[in-house]
């Protein structure tokens, strides 16, 4: 378990504005090899835009973001992959008129000289695909349109895992998978994770959450409110850690409302 | 064959159901699927049905080796726009200047050769400006966030102007002895065949293997096909946006050189209507207007179509007039069968 480790990545006082709009409100937030944390929230709570920025994706308005100790700026995604972070977004990052190899290795292309080398491109696909049990795929020239839609996310997550970087930052990554697909997926994470990686998920399903996370960090409103340790918690318990989120920003505390009315908003 | 492996059928909605045991309705006929998938197939079938009926309807005319040696030299300088016309289409942009860029740097080159420079500087200079028009065409999309059909049709109006103003809208005219590099570039090399066919070939093989066999190839397909997975993905969007807006004027700056060494002469009047046709051409061979689709074995094709329906009408006793009419007819059929036939692959709706 990597809880108590050095953490690889720190995000520290991290804030990002659009416009007039605060998506995230200084965030101090730290991820250690060994360790899968889930980050859960509302929608609109913060979670995909604070991925978005350990990804490269975006930059942060304010903040620093730090991997081993030192201070790194990602100007793009590129940069937050060659500095060792692999993600998986909500939207998946596929592009549909393109071939599975050529998604699986877009950003990473495999070369030989000035050209693609589509041999080893294919055959590591191949590869990767077996490994995470859709080596039914023969035809890897197919564009990933014609794809399911577990086909398509197994794609993107098998393309994050088979890069093995140091971090897996995944967004939504069991939203339309199947109960089997979604234990698939908790399979690589927690392999990821017993190989070293910090592994981050953000997850709307409480339940699901649980099962794999060593972590739980709370959002509300671009803030972290919450970040324990999983002890079993049971999902009425994480739904009432996104109510204490919402009463400590309307600065009451769970005493003032009583336990039975967290409880009860918390089973809503 | 030039390239035809990522151009499979049109795109289909995001998640749809179905996967690898999905079945089409053709049933388990991979040879009939695959060609089918290909989506130069059905225009290169199109095109062999104009050829059997222009040749049915010319009396042995249009099937003649001269009638085809001026096809092809008239299809050339087209062909060498649509190269980068499909280039940039298929990296989700348009570029509307490349009318005005082709005689524009064409007449700078001309202009220079009148006046005894050396015509390999000239034509340095021509290719220069065409980058030049295609840099300023691709910055000013991706940093102001204008769509390139707004700015490429801002600097279709600006680059015809200049030149107008330039010219004063003469004719400027080589006078004999001819450069060799004028030869070089659109001379007759042995009968009807003229050097602009092999430019022409040349470069669409050239850029085909750019497309489909390297990483910067592989960017413009993924920017043209989905660019927030492309930003996702890590690749440099805004670089290979302009880098394909540049290409695009490059290669429309050297069909202008070419057609000056075809004819000898340059006019701001020339190519004036090529950025719709080279898009037409485009589309017609495979192209999706949307990016992430096309290729340069369908920007011939579509391009030789062109030409063969001007020759074709012209020698089967047609009014020369009907060409734009019977241009627009083909256009929207094509994008029809290629919607239907990609429907039919998947097999979906």
């Amino acid at each position: 378990m990597g809880v108590g480790l050095k953490p690889w990545f720190e995000a520290r006082g991290v804030t990002k504005t659009f416009g007039g709009v605060v998506a995230l409100d200084g965030i101090d937030l730290a991820f250690s090899p060994g360790e899968i944390v889930g980050l859960i929230g509302d929608n609109g709570s913060g979670k995909s835009t604070f991925v978005k920025i350990a990804s490269g994706v975006y930059q942060p308005t304010r903040g620093q973001v730090f991997i081993e100790g030192k201070e790194v700026r990602f100007r793009n995604a590129a940069d937050a992959r060659r500095a060792g972070i692999e993600t998986v977004h909500q939207d998946l990052g596929l592009v549909d008129s393109m071939s599975i190899v050529r998604n699986f290795f877009l950003g990473a292309e495999l070369r030989r000289g000035p050209f693609l080398d589509l041999r080893r491109m294919r055959a590591e696909t191949n590869k990767m695909l077996e490994e995470i049990g859709l080596g039914n795929l023969r035809d890897l020239g197919q564009d990933v349109s014609r794809l399911s839609g577990g086909e398509r996310q197994a794609i993107s997550i098998g393309r994050a895992v088979a890069f093995e970087k140091k971090m897996l930052v995944l967004d939504e990554p069991t939203s339309a998978l199947s109960i089997a697909e979604t234990e698939k997926v908790f399979e690589f994470m927690r392999r990821a994770r017993d190989r070293g990686l910090a592994v981050v998920c953000v997850m709307h399903n409480l339940a699901q959450v649980r099962d794999v996370a060593d972590r739980f960090v709370v959002f509300w409103h671009g803030k972290k409110v919450v970040d324990v340790a999983n002890e079993g918690q049971g999902e009425e318990e994480l739904a009432s850690y996104i109510i204490k989120g919402k009463l400590s920003e309307l600065g009451l505390s769970e005493n003032a409302v009583g336990t039975g009315v967290l409880r009860a908003l918390a089973q809503e | 064959m030039l390239d035809v492996a990522n151009t499979g059928t049109s795109p289909a909605p995001a998640g749809g159901a179905g996967g690898t045991a999905r079945t089409s309705r053709l049933g388990g006929n991979a040879l009939v699927f695959r060609l089918l998938r290909q989506r130069e197939t059905g225009i290169i079938a199109v095109g062999i049905v104009l050829f059997v009926v222009f040749s049915l309807l010319s009396n042995g005319t249009f099937d003649s080796v001269q009638n085809w040696g001026g096809i092809t030299s008239a299809a050339a300088e087209l062909g060498i726009v649509t190269i980068g016309v499909a280039l940039l289409m298929i990296s989700g942009e348009f570029d509307l200047s490349v009318g005005a860029n082709f005689s524009f740097s064409a007449l700078v080159m001309a202009i220079m050769v009148q006046d005894h420079y050396p015509p390999g500087a000239a034509l340095v200079v021509c290719l220069a400006i065409g980058a030049g028009i295609g840099l300023v065409n691709g910055v000013v999309t991706v940093v102001l966030d204008i769509p390139s059909f707004i700015t490429t049709l801002g600097t279709f109006f600006l680059w015809t102007g200049v030149t107008l103003i330039v010219t004063g809208g003469e004719t400027v005219t080589i006078l004999p002895p001819t450069p060799t590099l004028l030869n070089v570039l659109g001379g007759v090399l042995s009968g009807q065949v003229r050097s602009e066919l092999l430019w022409w070939l040349g470069l669409a093989l050239a850029v085909g293997v750019v497309l489909q066999r390297t990483v910067t190839g592989n960017w413009f397909f993924a920017v043209g096909g989905k660019r927030s997975a492309a930003v996702e993905a890590g690749v440099p969007v805004a670089r290979t946006r302009v880098l394909a807006f540049v290409a695009c004027g490059v290669l429309a700056a050297f069909a202008g050189a070419v057609q000056l060494g075809h004819l000898g002469s340059m006019s701001a009047s020339f190519g004036t209507t090529y950025q719709l046709e080279a898009i037409a051409a485009s589309v017609v061979g495979g192209c999706a207007l949307m990016g992430g689709r096309g290729s340069m074995l369908g920007a011939v094709v579509g391009t030789l179509i062109l030409a063969m329906l001007d020759s074709g009408l012209i020698l089967s006793g047609v009014s020369p007039y009907w060409y734009e009419a019977v241009v627009g007819v083909i256009l929207v059929a094509a994008v029809a069968m290629h919607t239907r036939v990609g429907r039919l692959v998947r097999g979906g709706d």
